[in-house]
Protein backbone atom coordinates (compact mmCIF):
# COMPACT_ATOMS: atom_id res chain seq x y z
CA UNK A 1 0.00 0.00 0.00
CA UNK A 2 1.68 3.25 -0.76
CA UNK A 3 1.64 5.85 1.75
CA UNK A 4 -0.58 8.11 0.49
CA UNK A 5 -3.17 5.98 -0.09
CA UNK A 6 -2.52 4.76 3.57
CA UNK A 7 -2.65 8.44 5.16
CA UNK A 8 -5.94 8.78 3.60
CA UNK A 9 -7.49 5.47 5.27
CA UNK A 10 -6.01 6.50 8.87
CA UNK A 11 -8.41 8.94 9.03
CA UNK A 12 -11.40 7.24 7.61
CA UNK A 13 -10.04 4.34 10.33
CA UNK A 14 -9.90 6.60 13.18
CA UNK A 15 -13.81 7.49 12.51
CA UNK A 16 -14.53 4.40 12.45
CA UNK A 17 -15.52 4.24 8.55
CA UNK A 18 -12.99 2.02 6.85
CA UNK A 19 -13.86 -1.86 5.42
CA UNK A 20 -12.39 -4.65 7.60
CA UNK A 21 -10.02 -5.59 4.97
CA UNK A 22 -8.64 -2.08 4.40
CA UNK A 23 -8.15 -2.11 7.76
CA UNK A 24 -6.53 -4.81 8.96
CA UNK A 25 -4.31 -3.95 5.16
CA UNK A 26 -3.58 -0.57 6.84
CA UNK A 27 -2.34 -2.01 10.02
CA UNK A 28 0.01 -4.18 8.22
CA UNK A 29 1.33 -1.29 6.42
CA UNK A 30 1.48 0.69 9.73
CA UNK A 31 3.56 -1.62 11.76
CA UNK A 32 5.86 -1.70 9.15
CA UNK A 33 5.98 1.97 8.01
CA UNK A 34 7.19 4.28 11.01
CA UNK A 35 6.05 7.49 9.29
CA UNK A 36 2.29 6.55 8.79
CA UNK A 37 2.06 5.17 12.01
CA UNK A 38 3.19 8.59 13.45
CA UNK A 39 0.81 10.17 10.97
CA UNK A 40 -1.88 8.27 13.20
CA UNK A 41 -1.03 9.13 16.34
CA UNK A 42 -1.02 12.88 15.41
CA UNK A 43 -4.49 12.17 13.93
CA UNK A 44 -5.16 10.58 17.18
CA UNK A 45 -3.48 13.76 18.91
CA UNK A 46 -6.13 16.01 16.88
CA UNK A 47 -9.08 14.08 18.08
CA UNK A 48 -8.12 14.52 21.88
CA UNK A 49 -7.50 18.46 20.80
CA UNK A 50 -10.67 19.41 19.58
CA UNK A 51 -12.26 17.79 22.50
CA UNK A 52 -11.39 21.15 24.46
CA UNK A 53 -13.84 22.95 21.88
CA UNK A 54 -17.14 20.77 23.03
CA UNK A 55 -20.24 20.85 21.56
CA UNK A 56 -22.48 22.42 24.49
CA UNK A 57 -26.33 21.89 25.02
CA UNK A 58 -27.76 24.67 24.12
CA UNK A 59 -29.24 26.78 26.71
CA UNK A 60 -33.06 26.10 27.47
CA UNK A 61 -33.65 29.63 27.08
CA UNK A 62 -32.44 30.00 24.07
CA UNK A 63 -34.55 26.75 22.65
CA UNK A 64 -37.73 28.32 24.01
CA UNK A 65 -36.96 31.66 22.56
CA UNK A 66 -36.50 30.51 19.51
CA UNK A 67 -39.75 28.74 19.37
CA UNK A 68 -41.39 31.40 20.41
CA UNK A 69 -40.18 33.38 17.30
CA UNK A 70 -41.19 30.99 14.98
CA UNK A 71 -44.40 30.58 16.43
CA UNK A 72 -45.01 34.37 15.60
CA UNK A 73 -43.41 34.40 12.29
CA UNK A 74 -45.38 31.02 11.67
CA UNK A 75 -49.13 32.74 12.98
CA UNK A 76 -48.22 35.55 11.10
CA UNK A 77 -47.86 33.41 7.84
CA UNK A 78 -51.37 33.88 5.60
CA UNK A 79 -53.56 30.61 5.71
CA UNK A 80 -52.95 28.11 3.07
CA UNK A 81 -55.97 28.14 1.08
CA UNK A 82 -57.60 24.54 -0.20
CA UNK A 83 -55.97 25.72 -3.46
CA UNK A 84 -52.50 26.14 -2.51
CA UNK A 85 -52.89 22.59 -1.41
CA UNK A 86 -54.53 20.97 -4.05
CA UNK A 87 -51.52 22.85 -6.36
CA UNK A 88 -49.23 21.19 -4.25
CA UNK A 89 -51.09 17.86 -4.40
CA UNK A 90 -50.87 17.92 -7.85
CA UNK A 91 -47.53 18.97 -8.14
CA UNK A 92 -46.46 15.94 -5.97
CA UNK A 93 -48.45 13.50 -8.21
CA UNK A 94 -47.02 15.23 -11.26
CA UNK A 95 -43.33 14.42 -9.79
CA UNK A 96 -44.52 11.08 -9.17
CA UNK A 97 -46.06 10.29 -12.25
CA UNK A 98 -42.74 11.71 -14.27
CA UNK A 99 -40.95 8.10 -12.87
CA UNK A 100 -43.96 6.62 -14.59
CA UNK A 101 -42.91 6.27 -18.28
CA UNK A 102 -39.41 5.38 -16.89
CA UNK A 103 -40.77 2.73 -14.92
CA UNK A 104 -43.12 1.30 -17.83
CA UNK A 105 -40.36 1.29 -19.85
CA UNK A 106 -37.77 -0.56 -17.69
CA UNK A 107 -40.89 -2.93 -17.14
CA UNK A 108 -41.32 -3.77 -20.79
CA UNK A 109 -37.21 -4.12 -21.09
CA UNK A 110 -37.20 -6.86 -18.12
CA UNK A 111 -40.21 -8.55 -20.42
CA UNK A 112 -38.47 -8.83 -23.57
CA UNK A 113 -34.86 -9.25 -21.78
CA UNK A 114 -36.88 -12.59 -19.85
CA UNK A 115 -38.33 -13.71 -23.46
CA UNK A 116 -35.12 -13.63 -25.27
CA UNK A 117 -33.48 -15.33 -22.42
CA UNK A 118 -35.86 -17.89 -22.07
CA UNK A 119 -35.88 -18.85 -25.31
CA UNK A 120 -32.50 -19.05 -26.06
CA UNK A 121 -32.25 -21.19 -23.15
CA UNK A 122 -34.71 -23.49 -24.37
CA UNK A 123 -33.11 -23.43 -27.98
CA UNK A 124 -29.75 -24.29 -26.28
CA UNK A 125 -31.35 -26.95 -24.27
CA UNK A 126 -32.51 -28.69 -26.98
CA UNK A 127 -28.90 -28.53 -29.33
CA UNK A 128 -27.35 -29.59 -25.70
CA UNK A 129 -29.94 -32.79 -26.32
CA UNK A 130 -29.08 -33.69 -29.81
CA UNK A 131 -25.56 -33.58 -29.47
CA UNK A 132 -25.67 -35.41 -25.75
CA UNK A 133 -27.75 -38.66 -28.16
CA UNK A 134 -24.83 -37.53 -30.74
CA UNK A 135 -22.03 -38.14 -28.77
CA UNK A 136 -23.27 -41.24 -27.24
CA UNK A 137 -23.60 -42.92 -30.35
CA UNK A 138 -20.48 -41.84 -31.90
CA UNK A 139 -18.57 -42.26 -28.40
CA UNK A 140 -15.52 -44.93 -28.95
CA UNK A 141 -13.61 -44.00 -25.93
CA UNK A 142 -14.16 -44.70 -22.33
CA UNK A 143 -16.23 -41.64 -20.66
CA UNK A 144 -14.24 -39.64 -18.55
CA UNK A 145 -13.87 -40.61 -14.83
CA UNK A 146 -15.87 -38.51 -12.85
CA UNK A 147 -14.15 -35.96 -10.55
CA UNK A 148 -14.33 -37.57 -7.02
CA UNK A 149 -13.95 -34.43 -5.41
CA UNK A 150 -17.00 -32.87 -3.32
CA UNK A 151 -17.58 -29.68 -5.07
CA UNK A 152 -16.99 -28.05 -1.68
CA UNK A 153 -13.61 -28.58 -1.83
CA UNK A 154 -13.15 -27.51 -5.23
CA UNK A 155 -11.44 -24.06 -4.53
CA UNK A 156 -11.38 -22.93 -8.38
CA UNK A 157 -11.38 -23.98 -11.73
CA UNK A 158 -8.07 -22.28 -13.22
CA UNK A 159 -8.04 -23.20 -16.86
CA UNK A 160 -10.36 -25.13 -19.81
CA UNK A 161 -9.28 -26.57 -23.38
CA UNK A 162 -11.35 -28.52 -25.41
CA UNK A 163 -9.05 -30.98 -27.83
CA UNK A 164 -10.24 -29.84 -31.56
CA UNK A 165 -13.02 -31.50 -32.97
CA UNK A 166 -13.53 -33.23 -30.31
CA UNK A 167 -15.98 -33.68 -27.01
CA UNK A 168 -12.79 -34.37 -24.86
CA UNK A 169 -12.14 -31.24 -22.52
CA UNK A 170 -9.09 -30.37 -20.11
CA UNK A 171 -10.21 -29.02 -16.64
CA UNK A 172 -7.18 -27.83 -14.50
CA UNK A 173 -8.96 -27.12 -10.64
CA UNK A 174 -7.57 -26.26 -7.97
CA UNK A 175 -8.72 -27.82 -4.30
CA UNK A 176 -8.90 -27.62 -0.90
CA UNK A 177 -8.05 -29.82 1.40
CA UNK A 178 -8.09 -29.50 5.35
CA UNK A 179 -5.36 -29.66 7.13
CA UNK A 180 -3.64 -30.22 11.27
CA UNK A 181 -1.75 -29.10 12.83
CA UNK A 182 -1.11 -29.61 16.51
CA UNK A 183 1.80 -28.23 18.96
CA UNK A 184 3.18 -25.93 21.78
CA UNK A 185 2.31 -22.93 22.11
CA UNK A 186 5.65 -21.76 21.57
CA UNK A 187 5.51 -23.13 17.47
CA UNK A 188 5.56 -20.32 15.44
CA UNK A 189 3.62 -22.80 13.09
CA UNK A 190 0.63 -22.17 15.39
CA UNK A 191 1.23 -18.85 16.55
CA UNK A 192 1.20 -17.70 12.93
CA UNK A 193 -2.30 -19.99 13.03
CA UNK A 194 -3.58 -18.33 15.79
CA UNK A 195 -2.46 -14.97 14.31
CA UNK A 196 -4.31 -15.26 11.15
CA UNK A 197 -7.22 -17.03 13.20
CA UNK A 198 -7.44 -14.09 14.93
CA UNK A 199 -8.14 -11.48 11.81
CA UNK A 200 -9.65 -13.56 9.21
CA UNK A 201 -12.15 -16.17 10.68
CA UNK A 202 -15.66 -15.66 9.98
CA UNK A 203 -16.80 -17.73 13.09
CA UNK A 204 -16.07 -15.27 15.96
CA UNK A 205 -15.97 -18.07 18.00
CA UNK A 206 -12.28 -19.09 16.56
CA UNK A 207 -11.56 -15.73 16.97
CA UNK A 208 -12.45 -15.77 20.45
CA UNK A 209 -10.16 -19.05 20.80
CA UNK A 210 -7.43 -17.31 18.88
CA UNK A 211 -7.88 -14.63 20.88
CA UNK A 212 -8.06 -15.38 24.13
CA UNK A 213 -4.98 -17.76 24.12
CA UNK A 214 -2.93 -15.34 22.56
CA UNK A 215 -4.16 -12.58 25.20
CA UNK A 216 -3.38 -15.29 27.70
CA UNK A 217 0.35 -15.66 26.37
CA UNK A 218 0.98 -11.55 26.36
CA UNK A 219 -0.78 -11.76 30.18
CA UNK A 220 1.92 -13.99 31.32
CA UNK A 221 4.70 -12.00 29.78
CA UNK A 222 5.09 -15.27 27.34
CA UNK A 223 6.27 -14.93 23.65
CA UNK A 224 4.86 -11.62 23.57
CA UNK A 225 7.69 -8.78 22.10
CA UNK A 226 7.04 -6.21 20.10
CA UNK A 227 7.97 -7.92 17.29
CA UNK A 228 6.48 -11.22 17.09
CA UNK A 229 3.47 -10.13 15.65
CA UNK A 230 0.82 -11.10 18.45
CA UNK A 231 0.72 -7.73 20.10
CA UNK A 232 -0.02 -6.45 16.52
CA UNK A 233 -2.58 -9.03 16.34
CA UNK A 234 -4.17 -8.25 19.35
CA UNK A 235 -4.61 -4.59 18.86
CA UNK A 236 -6.31 -5.21 15.50
CA UNK A 237 -8.49 -7.22 17.03
CA UNK A 238 -9.60 -4.79 20.00
CA UNK A 239 -9.68 -2.15 16.40
CA UNK A 240 -12.07 -3.87 14.45
CA UNK A 241 -13.28 -6.73 15.46
CA UNK A 242 -17.12 -7.04 15.87
CA UNK A 243 -17.60 -9.27 18.55
CA UNK A 244 -16.96 -7.61 22.20
CA UNK A 245 -16.41 -10.31 23.69
CA UNK A 246 -13.13 -10.73 21.78
CA UNK A 247 -11.93 -7.05 21.98
CA UNK A 248 -12.24 -7.86 25.68
CA UNK A 249 -10.14 -10.74 25.69
CA UNK A 250 -7.60 -8.60 23.34
CA UNK A 251 -7.62 -5.75 25.85
CA UNK A 252 -6.52 -7.19 28.89
CA UNK A 253 -3.80 -9.13 26.54
CA UNK A 254 -2.60 -5.76 25.99
CA UNK A 255 -2.63 -4.92 29.46
CA UNK A 256 1.27 -5.35 30.54
CA UNK A 257 2.41 -3.37 27.51
CA UNK A 258 0.45 -0.38 28.41
CA UNK A 259 2.73 1.66 29.65
CA UNK A 260 5.92 0.82 27.77
CA UNK A 261 4.71 0.67 24.16
CA UNK A 262 2.71 4.10 22.75
CA UNK A 263 0.82 1.89 19.97
CA UNK A 264 -0.61 -0.09 23.04
CA UNK A 265 -1.67 3.05 24.83
CA UNK A 266 -2.81 4.61 21.84
CA UNK A 267 -5.34 1.15 21.13
CA UNK A 268 -6.41 1.60 24.59
CA UNK A 269 -6.98 5.02 23.84
CA UNK A 270 -9.24 4.79 20.96
CA UNK A 271 -10.95 1.46 22.64
CA UNK A 272 -11.78 4.61 25.53
CA UNK A 273 -12.90 7.03 23.01
CA UNK A 274 -14.81 4.75 20.78
CA UNK A 275 -15.86 1.34 22.07
CA UNK A 276 -19.64 0.94 21.45
CA UNK A 277 -19.79 -1.43 24.58
CA UNK A 278 -19.42 0.45 28.29
CA UNK A 279 -18.09 -2.67 29.69
CA UNK A 280 -14.50 -2.32 27.30
CA UNK A 281 -14.90 1.63 27.97
CA UNK A 282 -14.56 0.84 31.65
CA UNK A 283 -11.29 -2.03 31.14
CA UNK A 284 -9.74 0.82 29.49
CA UNK A 285 -9.79 3.04 31.97
CA UNK A 286 -8.49 0.33 34.65
CA UNK A 287 -6.16 -0.54 32.12
CA UNK A 288 -4.56 2.83 31.41
CA UNK A 289 -3.87 3.02 35.56
CA UNK A 290 -0.05 2.75 35.11
CA UNK A 291 -0.20 5.91 32.61
CA UNK A 292 -2.43 8.50 33.96
CA UNK A 293 -0.53 10.86 34.50
CA UNK A 294 0.37 10.77 30.77
CA UNK A 295 -0.72 14.00 29.08
CA UNK A 296 -2.99 12.10 25.87
CA UNK A 297 -4.17 9.95 28.39
CA UNK A 298 -5.93 12.84 30.86
CA UNK A 299 -7.01 14.52 27.43
CA UNK A 300 -9.12 11.34 26.25
CA UNK A 301 -9.83 10.87 29.88
CA UNK A 302 -10.92 14.66 30.51
CA UNK A 303 -13.29 13.98 26.75
CA UNK A 304 -14.56 11.34 28.36
CA UNK A 305 -15.34 12.73 31.68
CA UNK A 306 -17.33 15.37 29.73
CA UNK A 307 -19.36 13.40 26.72
CA UNK A 308 -19.19 9.50 27.52
CA UNK A 309 -23.01 8.46 27.02
CA UNK A 310 -22.86 6.25 29.84
CA UNK A 311 -22.79 8.32 33.20
CA UNK A 312 -21.17 5.92 35.30
CA UNK A 313 -18.04 6.35 32.45
CA UNK A 314 -18.15 9.71 32.79
CA UNK A 315 -17.86 9.42 36.86
CA UNK A 316 -15.03 7.08 36.83
CA UNK A 317 -12.92 8.78 34.32
CA UNK A 318 -14.01 12.23 36.46
CA UNK A 319 -12.56 10.14 39.93
CA UNK A 320 -9.32 9.44 37.95
CA UNK A 321 -8.54 12.43 36.98
CA UNK A 322 -9.66 13.60 40.12
CA UNK A 323 -7.17 11.33 41.91
CA UNK A 324 -3.97 11.93 39.54
CA UNK A 325 -1.74 14.94 40.69
CA UNK A 326 -2.04 17.71 38.29
CA UNK A 327 1.30 17.83 35.62
CA UNK A 328 3.59 19.71 35.45
CA UNK B 1 -35.25 10.06 17.24
CA UNK B 2 -38.61 9.20 16.17
CA UNK B 3 -39.63 5.57 15.12
CA UNK B 4 -39.96 5.60 10.98
CA UNK B 5 -43.91 5.49 10.93
CA UNK B 6 -44.91 7.58 13.42
CA UNK B 7 -42.75 10.21 11.71
CA UNK B 8 -44.00 9.54 8.67
CA UNK B 9 -47.39 10.34 9.71
CA UNK B 10 -46.48 13.18 11.49
CA UNK B 11 -44.84 14.29 8.03
CA UNK B 12 -48.02 13.76 6.40
CA UNK B 13 -50.51 15.55 8.40
CA UNK B 14 -48.04 18.57 8.53
CA UNK B 15 -47.40 18.04 4.62
CA UNK B 16 -51.75 18.20 4.51
CA UNK B 17 -52.01 21.29 6.59
CA UNK B 18 -51.43 20.33 10.52
CA UNK B 19 -50.08 22.90 12.14
CA UNK B 20 -49.47 20.78 15.01
CA UNK B 21 -48.03 18.25 13.62
CA UNK B 22 -45.02 20.77 12.04
CA UNK B 23 -44.97 21.84 15.45
CA UNK B 24 -44.04 18.22 16.64
CA UNK B 25 -41.58 18.12 13.81
CA UNK B 26 -39.97 20.95 15.36
CA UNK B 27 -39.62 20.12 18.91
CA UNK B 28 -37.95 16.74 17.74
CA UNK B 29 -35.44 18.55 15.72
CA UNK B 30 -34.73 21.56 17.54
CA UNK B 31 -31.88 20.82 19.79
CA UNK B 32 -30.33 19.02 16.64
CA UNK B 33 -30.01 22.30 15.14
CA UNK B 34 -29.48 24.51 17.42
CA UNK B 35 -26.36 22.55 19.01
CA UNK B 36 -25.01 22.67 15.08
CA UNK B 37 -25.67 26.00 14.20
CA UNK B 38 -24.46 27.43 17.83
CA UNK B 39 -21.33 25.10 17.64
CA UNK B 40 -20.73 26.24 14.09
CA UNK B 41 -21.63 29.87 14.41
CA UNK B 42 -20.09 30.76 18.03
CA UNK B 43 -23.11 33.01 18.43
CA UNK B 44 -26.28 31.91 19.98
CA UNK B 45 -27.70 34.83 17.88
CA UNK B 46 -26.80 33.67 14.43
CA UNK B 47 -27.78 30.08 15.94
CA UNK B 48 -30.82 31.63 16.69
CA UNK B 49 -31.51 33.05 12.76
CA UNK B 50 -30.59 30.04 11.48
CA UNK B 51 -33.04 28.18 13.53
CA UNK B 52 -36.36 30.36 12.46
CA UNK B 53 -34.86 30.60 8.76
CA UNK B 54 -34.24 26.43 8.83
CA UNK B 55 -37.89 25.90 10.02
CA UNK B 56 -39.59 28.49 8.22
CA UNK B 57 -38.20 27.10 4.60
CA UNK B 58 -39.10 23.84 5.80
CA UNK B 59 -42.85 24.93 6.69
CA UNK B 60 -42.46 26.31 3.02
CA UNK B 61 -40.99 23.25 1.20
CA UNK B 62 -42.57 20.88 3.31
CA UNK B 63 -44.77 19.89 0.47
CA UNK B 64 -41.72 18.74 -1.27
CA UNK B 65 -40.73 16.20 0.91
CA UNK B 66 -41.19 13.15 -0.51
CA UNK B 67 -39.32 10.92 1.75
CA UNK B 68 -36.47 10.09 -0.54
CA UNK B 69 -34.17 10.01 2.24
CA UNK B 70 -34.79 10.67 5.91
CA UNK B 71 -36.77 13.92 7.00
CA UNK B 72 -33.63 14.15 9.64
CA UNK B 73 -31.04 14.23 6.39
CA UNK B 74 -33.89 16.83 4.82
CA UNK B 75 -33.96 18.84 7.75
CA UNK B 76 -30.03 18.92 8.34
CA UNK B 77 -29.68 19.74 4.43
CA UNK B 78 -32.00 22.95 4.67
CA UNK B 79 -29.69 23.90 8.24
CA UNK B 80 -26.27 23.09 6.75
CA UNK B 81 -26.61 25.55 3.75
CA UNK B 82 -28.08 28.28 5.81
CA UNK B 83 -24.85 27.62 8.38
CA UNK B 84 -22.49 27.29 5.30
CA UNK B 85 -23.91 31.00 4.07
CA UNK B 86 -23.34 31.98 7.81
CA UNK B 87 -19.37 30.82 7.45
CA UNK B 88 -18.32 32.32 4.33
CA UNK B 89 -20.30 35.97 5.54
CA UNK B 90 -17.90 35.43 8.67
CA UNK B 91 -14.61 34.83 6.33
CA UNK B 92 -15.37 38.71 5.48
CA UNK B 93 -15.51 39.91 8.75
CA UNK B 94 -13.67 37.43 11.55
CA UNK B 95 -14.57 38.17 14.71
CA UNK B 96 -12.91 36.42 18.20
CA UNK B 97 -14.36 33.42 19.17
CA UNK B 98 -12.82 32.58 22.43
CA UNK B 99 -16.45 33.32 23.25
CA UNK B 100 -20.02 33.07 22.25
CA UNK B 101 -22.46 35.77 22.47
CA UNK B 102 -25.88 35.43 23.69
CA UNK B 103 -28.94 37.19 22.28
CA UNK B 104 -28.29 40.50 23.62
CA UNK B 105 -24.69 40.46 22.85
CA UNK B 106 -23.40 39.39 26.07
CA UNK B 107 -19.91 36.62 25.84
CA UNK B 108 -20.94 33.65 27.31
CA UNK B 109 -17.59 31.54 27.87
CA UNK B 110 -18.27 28.13 26.11
CA UNK B 111 -15.57 25.81 27.94
CA UNK B 112 -16.33 27.63 31.47
CA UNK B 113 -19.83 26.88 30.75
CA UNK B 114 -18.86 23.32 30.62
CA UNK B 115 -16.93 22.96 33.18
CA UNK B 116 -18.96 24.72 36.16
CA UNK B 117 -20.26 21.72 37.86
CA UNK B 118 -16.87 19.69 38.06
CA UNK B 119 -15.12 19.72 41.37
CA UNK B 120 -12.06 19.29 40.25
CA UNK B 121 -11.54 21.82 38.10
CA UNK B 122 -8.75 24.92 39.57
CA UNK B 123 -8.32 28.04 37.55
CA UNK B 124 -4.60 27.07 36.22
CA UNK B 125 -6.22 24.16 34.41
CA UNK B 126 -9.17 26.21 33.50
CA UNK B 127 -6.80 28.68 31.79
CA UNK B 128 -4.97 26.30 29.99
CA UNK B 129 -8.65 24.33 28.90
CA UNK B 130 -9.54 27.70 27.58
CA UNK B 131 -6.56 28.70 25.82
CA UNK B 132 -6.14 25.30 24.28
CA UNK B 133 -10.23 25.92 23.21
CA UNK B 134 -9.18 29.10 21.84
CA UNK B 135 -6.75 27.56 19.45
CA UNK B 136 -8.83 25.03 18.00
CA UNK B 137 -11.68 27.69 17.26
CA UNK B 138 -9.03 29.91 15.54
CA UNK B 139 -8.06 26.35 13.70
CA UNK B 140 -11.21 25.69 12.86
CA UNK B 141 -11.73 29.13 11.38
CA UNK B 142 -9.23 28.41 9.30
CA UNK B 143 -10.92 26.00 7.28
CA UNK B 144 -12.96 26.99 4.06
CA UNK B 145 -16.26 26.61 5.23
CA UNK B 146 -17.31 23.21 3.65
CA UNK B 147 -13.93 21.37 5.12
CA UNK B 148 -15.06 23.49 8.49
CA UNK B 149 -18.79 21.92 7.85
CA UNK B 150 -17.65 18.29 7.30
CA UNK B 151 -15.28 17.86 9.94
CA UNK B 152 -17.93 19.67 12.25
CA UNK B 153 -20.84 16.98 10.84
CA UNK B 154 -18.10 14.15 11.46
CA UNK B 155 -15.82 14.85 14.36
CA UNK B 156 -18.43 16.69 16.68
CA UNK B 157 -21.86 15.53 15.52
CA UNK B 158 -20.77 11.84 14.90
CA UNK B 159 -22.23 11.35 11.53
CA UNK B 160 -21.20 9.13 8.54
CA UNK B 161 -19.98 10.23 5.53
CA UNK B 162 -22.48 8.80 3.02
CA UNK B 163 -25.03 10.91 5.14
CA UNK B 164 -22.81 14.10 4.88
CA UNK B 165 -22.31 13.67 1.32
CA UNK B 166 -25.90 13.51 1.43
CA UNK B 167 -26.61 16.49 3.36
CA UNK B 168 -24.07 18.83 1.35
CA UNK B 169 -25.47 17.45 -1.71
CA UNK B 170 -22.04 15.84 -2.45
CA UNK B 171 -20.60 12.55 -2.58
CA UNK B 172 -19.01 10.02 -0.01
CA UNK B 173 -16.13 9.95 -1.76
CA UNK B 174 -16.25 14.06 -2.00
CA UNK B 175 -16.97 14.16 1.84
CA UNK B 176 -13.84 12.06 2.64
CA UNK B 177 -11.67 14.10 0.80
CA UNK B 178 -12.70 16.74 2.34
CA UNK B 179 -12.79 15.65 5.43
CA UNK B 180 -8.62 14.66 4.79
CA UNK B 181 -7.93 17.95 3.66
CA UNK B 182 -9.58 19.67 7.13
CA UNK B 183 -7.42 16.73 9.25
CA UNK B 184 -4.39 17.64 7.86
CA UNK B 185 -5.09 21.57 7.63
CA UNK B 186 -5.41 21.13 11.57
CA UNK B 187 -3.14 19.38 12.17
CA UNK B 188 -0.97 21.84 10.97
CA UNK B 189 -2.32 24.30 12.86
CA UNK B 190 -2.41 22.56 16.08
CA UNK B 191 0.77 21.30 15.61
CA UNK B 192 2.84 23.14 18.82
CA UNK B 193 -0.12 21.85 20.95
CA UNK B 194 1.05 18.13 21.13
Amino acid sequence: MKCKIAQERIVTAAYGELADEQAQELERHLAGCAECDKEREQLLALKVLAGAYPVVEPDANLAVRSRLRLAEALDALPPRRWYDRLGQRVRNNVASLQAAPVAACLLLAVGVGAGVLGGNELAMNRARHAAAVQAMQAQSQPAPAAVSTAPAEIANVSSIVRQPNSHRVEVRYNQLVPQRIEGSLDDPAIRQLLMLASENSASAGVRDDSVGLMAAECKAGHGCQKAAGIRDALMVALRYDKNEGVREKALHGLEPYVAEDVRVRDAVLEALMNDGDPRIRTAAINILEPVEADTSVRQVLYSVSNSDSNPHIRNVSRQVLNSVPEIQ
Amino acid sequence: MLARAPEMELIREAQAGSRAAFDTLVRQYEQQVLRLALHLTGSEHDAEDIYQEAFMKAYRYLGNFRFECSFYTWIYRIVTNLCLDQLRRRKTRREDRSVILDHSGGEIDVLASVSDDRSFSNPARELDRKLLGERIQTALEKLTPRERMVFELKHYQGLRLRVIGEMLSTTEETAKNTLFRATKKLRTQLAGLR
